[in-house]
């Protein structure tokens, strides 16, 4: 991989737990992180972001890392430099090797050795039997401005999304308050929107707030809700060649009283 | 006893008020030595008694000084030193570098004070102003100058040139994140490498290609060390020191005076030097003990 840059950043929007797993597929390379089990966050890296890329086919590439550790090993040459990656993994009880070498400078490398440990199962969050209720699309910096204004201190975010006017009502209840905010579907941030029937859905703020990071690294954000309330956000990375690198966020409802 | 000194020149008072800042973030306290032809500022281990400074920095007043007078205790002892709180007198320089000169002389005035005199210019009209610090001092009395003589440091097993010290720093500070102690390791190659290793990650920055000043093998190994070594790689021109991050990366952050070189040299297993030389002459050595189990 040319630049260890995006990858580190998309590192650091899902770094909100201290270990991730880490999952290379033949399509690409996935990292999981979750918090307890409400939130799931993965960042994908489509295999085609590196320049080679070998996976075997007859064995799971599959193992826990610390995502703290690997976010500052790939930021060793601090975050001004664009420095080259290679990345191998042996095998299970092995080490996950890095290899950095800097662009500007031809005389230092680093490598590190980050202990790998036996990954626990990743929840499986998606229900195929829950259809689709609604899906959106927004731009990502407006959205990310719309949840910074939200009060902090607020515990619950509910949702309210219907084909009438105002399509999508974002309602925040506090302490003492309770705040609205509507987005039709004119709106400017408002890239698509589609949603058959109203529907009321809520989730606790914090865990929204989650993904504020990899939001102030993305262009484009795809909101999907399904029938059970959990939410799906997939959110596109802003890079500056062609290829691209994805992040996701499932998020858990909150249960009515 | 007495002291008066004079800088009109942009460079060397840009260089002076730099100086100072480094000391006064390595430590709170320092003490200044001035003798005939040198400046010294020297730092002591904070909160410990008597013992070797850990940083050792020589000033030559020719090159800074367009005037320089001192008179000593007596014949016998022509210096002054002084301790004084590095904080306060990097406060007080901060306007040197736009300053026009700086004035600084040793007075009585409540108690014993450094006064420094900065004339800064106008923007608009050609008029100065003229700025006065008093910063409180106390003169060391004689018997205790033992204390700062310039350390006596065993012969180096190696020396060589650093790289970059600002690379450096980003790298000892991603280090440091993860680790609180560093293993520097040079060889007669001219390779550098900085590692740590903890339970998570083992993680090696390699330089290469560095120039070697000196070299004082062949490094004698006990066996037990021999077993990491690779294959390739001769260890009797390899030493090593392990020292405290923390302490480096305050060091590093010396990056800010423009250097023109940077020597680290390393006693095998107990200490490591790091010495930094400008334009002007300014030598400041940094003394990092070693970390052994």
């Amino acid at each position: 991989m040319d630049s260890g840059k995006t990858l580190c950043s998309l590192l650091k929007a899902i770094q909100f737990q201290e270990s991730a797993v880490f999952c290379a597929l033949p399509e690409g390379l996935k990292l999981t992180v979750e918090e307890g089990k409400c939130v799931q966050a993965s960042a994908y890296v489509p295999s085609d972001n590196f320049t080679e890329y070998h996976v075997r086919d007859d064995v799971d590439v599959m193992f826990k890392i610390s995502i703290a550790v690997l976010s500052e090993c790939l930021n060793i040459f601090g975050s001004g430099e664009e420095s080259s990656l290679k990345m191998y993994y042996r095998g299970e009880g092995s080490p996950l090797l890095l290899v950095l070498q800097p662009q500007s400078m031809y005389n230092v490398m680093t490598d590190c050795e980050i202990s790998t440990q036996t990954a626990d199962s990743v929840l499986e969050l998606r229900d195929e039997d829950a259809e689709e209720v609604a899906k959106l699309v927004l731009k990502a910096p407006a959205f990310l401005g719309l949840l910074a204004d939200i009060e902090r201190s607020c515990e619950v975010f509910e949702l309210n999304l219907s084909p009438e006017h105002p399509n999508v009502s974002i309602v925040t209840y506090g302490m003492q308050d309770r705040s609205c905010i509507d987005m039709p579907k004119s709106s400017d941030m408002v890239q698509s929107f589609s949603c058959e029937s109203p529907v009321t859905l809520r989730y606790q703020l914090h865990h929204i707030r989650s993904i504020m990071k990899a939001l102030a690294i993305s262009t484009k954000v795809v909101l999907r809700c399904s029938s059970n309330g959990l939410m799906l956000l997939q959110l596109k990375l802003e890079k500056e060649d062609q290829r691209q690198m994805f992040s996701e966020f499932y998020i858990v409802p909150l249960l009515d009283d | 006893m007495k002291f008066r000194a004079v800088m009109i020149d942009a460079g060397p008072m840009r260089e002076f008020s730099n100086v100072v800042t480094i000391i006064s973030k390595l430590s709170k306290e320092c003490v200044l030595r001035l003798t005939d032809d040198h400046l010294y500022f020297i730092v002591s281990e904070e909160n410990s008694g008597p013992s070797p400074p850990v940083l050792w920095c020589e000033i030559p007043q020719r090159m800074f000084c367009s005037e320089y007078q001192m008179i000593g205790l007596d014949e016998e002892h022509k210096d002054i030193y002084m301790a004084l709180s590095s904080g306060n007198l990097a406060r007080s320089l901060v306007t040197l570098k736009t300053a026009k000169s700086l004035k600084m002389k040793l007075t009585k005035k409540q108690c014993p004070c450094l006064t420094l005199e900065i004339e800064t210019p106008c923007v608009l009209s050609q008029q100065t102003r003229q700025v006065t610090h008093d910063i409180p001092v106390t003169v060391i009395p004689r018997k205790l100058w033992s204390d700062y003589h310039e350390p006596r440091i065993p012969d180096p097993d190696i020396s060589i040139e650093l790289p970059s010290l600002k690379q450096l720093r980003t790298t000892i500070d991603r280090m440091r994140t993860m680790a609180s102690e560093v293993v520097i390791r040079a060889s007669a190659e001219g390779r550098l490498t900085l590692q740590i290793k903890t339970d998570m990650a083992k993680v090696s920055t390699r330089f290469k290609g560095l120039n070697v000043e000196a070299f004082a093998g062949p490094i004698e190994h006990s066996d037990s060390e021999t077993e990491e070594t690779q294959a390739n790689e001769d260890m009797s021109r390899i030493c090593y020191c392990r020292v405290d991050a923390k302490k480096l990366s305050m060091f590093l952050s010396a990056e800010q005076i423009a250097s023109n070189r940077t020597v680290c040299s390393v006693v095998h297993k107990k200490l490591v030097i790091l010495c930094l030389q400008t334009d002007e002459n300014v030598k400041l050595q940094c003394f990092i003990s070693g970390i052994v189990y």
